[in-house]
């Protein structure tokens, strides 16, 4: 009985937190399928391995080059809207396209190229929506990454 | 024209040294890209030297002893891929780089730009290993293809230029790197020393003892004469037994000196031979050049000049050096 308080206490103030920190207030229900299990696989590991002559180890040091070096770029992606400065948003883009391509992410590279255009164009007028899905297909393309190192590392 | 090398003996066969072929700059900013072609070309013993940007590049690409081929990323900071190209090929001298170009899937057009400026292949990612592999072996092929050129063009020139017999200069360098000398001190009155070198009694080493005996004799005074200059002395085969050396920078009392070292080390010891040791000496004349001299003199008055010093030589008794227009001897008999 005394415990009670103390859990109540917690749930209230949960939507209150996330107001503060700008974060969706409103819980997914765990019944439904989450979006990430619906859409294609973010990445053909086969076809990077094949692309590496089946080298196990190389794959794995690029794998975490990528994980260390993708938010770098996403960073400059940033700043590069932040500042208008199309150049940079084409660099940076034609950077991660070159990287997620050679880790055969087909949704990420479409988005990176997608961003690339807008730079070379020096159209940054759809960036901030470019830059939102870039970092949607970033997320899935470094969770399925994590994933398959934890597996290996198994 | 004659390059300019060391004069003392020259190494015939082997003029340059071998060319580090097995050396692979990569310029890529990327590093996913860079561990992926640093890592393969290590397994395959290149020797590799990785940068981030075009500008580092090209300062190691313009160095003497610079990777022969080169790995380079279209876009990169600083200066990209094919401006680098651009630049290398504009001054690149006798050193042939073998450029490889890496370039996106979807620049297509980028190809064509990219061969323009001068690269010699292309690579586009994402590429696969064997590829790269592929790749790699022609711009090695084509390299040791451009070595053995190389090889065979500076050998020629050697040749062209040096006395086989005894690996100095030959006739026309000796007298071309005079010219040469003879203008440096019209221009700016630096002092020039010449000496004009004979073998004294050749001709009968070569009667009774025979050519090969000859040969040998010559072979080690040019190796002792060689020896005796300074480094940026110039020494060379004139005729038969009849040697030129050329004394740039030196007073009349250093040009003195020095060929009284150049007799003496002909005097002794006798040469060996097959046939026993035989004893030579050399006849010396000489002439020097100084500032300020009222007209310069030209490269004839200079070679009569020396060869009446040695004619002096000769006639006052061999084994001596004389000076043009001073009569001054040295050594003894």
């Amino acid at each position: 009985m005394a415990d009670r308080p103390t859990e109540w206490k917690g749930l209230e103030n949960a939507p209150l937190r996330a107001r503060l920190t700008g974060a969706d207030p409103i819980p997914v229900p765990k019944a439904e399928p989450s979006p990430r299990a619906l859409r294609a696989p973010s990445w053909s590991r086969a076809e990077v391995l094949d692309r590496l002559g089946g080298d196990e180890e190389l794959l794995q040091e690029l794998c975490q080059i990528f994980l260390k070096e993708s938010p770098r770029l996403m960073e400059k992606l940033r700043q590069g809207m932040a500042s208008g400065d199309a150049e940079a948003v084409q660099r940076a883009a034609h950077s991660l396209k070159g990287e997620v391509s050679y880790l055969a992410a087909k949704g990420a590279s479409q988005a990176a190229r997608r961003l690339e255009d807008m730079g070379r164009e020096r159209d940054l007028s759809a960036v901030s929506e470019a830059i939102r899905l870039m970092e949607r297909e970033l997320d899935g393309l470094r969770r399925a990454i994590e994933d398959d190192a934890d597996r290996t590392r198994r | 024209m004659i390059a300019a090398a060391p004069n003392g003996i020259l190494h015939l066969g082997s003029p340059e040294k071998p060319r580090p072929l097995d050396a692979v700059l990569v310029a890529e900013d990327d590093p996913v890209f860079r561990h992926v072609l640093e890592y393969w070309l290590k397994k395959w013993d290149y020797r590799v030297t990785s940068v981030e940007n075009g500008l580092d590049a090209w300062n190691i690409l313009q160095k003497a002893d610079s990777p022969q081929m080169a790995i380079l990323d279209w876009m990169m900071p600083a200066m990209d891929g094919v401006e680098l190209c651009r630049q290398l090929r504009r001054h690149e001298g006798q050193r042939y780089h073998f450029v490889l170009l890496v370039t996106s899937k979807d620049d297509k057009q980028d190809v064509v730009v990219g061969l323009s400026a001068g690269a010699d292949d292309y690579l586009t990612k994402p590429f696969n290993v064997d590829e790269l592999r592929a790749r790699i072996r022609t711009g090695e092929r084509i390299l040791h293809l451009q070595d053995a050129l190389i090889r065979v063009h500076e050998a020629l020139r050697f040749e062209a230029a040096h006395d086989p017999l005894t690996g100095l200069w030959n006739r026309g360098a000796i007298l071309e790197l005079l010219e040469r000398e003879v203008q440096l001190h019209q221009r700016t009155g630096s002092a020039l020393g010449l000496m004009m070198v004979d073998l004294d009694h050749f001709k009968q080493v070569n009667d009774t003892q025979g050519h090969m005996v000859g040969d040998v004799v010559l072979r080690e005074s040019a190796h002792r004469m060689a020896a005796s200059v300074r480094n940026y002395d110039w020494v060379g085969r004139y005729g038969g037994e009849e040697f030129l050396i050329v004394v740039p920078g030196c007073d009349a009392d250093a040009l003195l000196a020095s060929a009284e070292r150049l007799r003496a080390c002909i005097a002794d010891p006798p040469v060996e031979t097959t046939a026993g040791p035989v004893a030579m000496t050399l006849s010396i004349g000489i002439v020097s050049a100084m500032p300020p001299s009222p007209s310069a003199p030209n490269l004839e008055k200079l070679l009569y000049a020396a060869d009446l010093a040695l004619y002096k030589a000769k006639a006052n008794g061999r084994n001596r050096v004389e000076m043009a227009g001073i009569s001054r001897a040295v050594g003894q008999h």
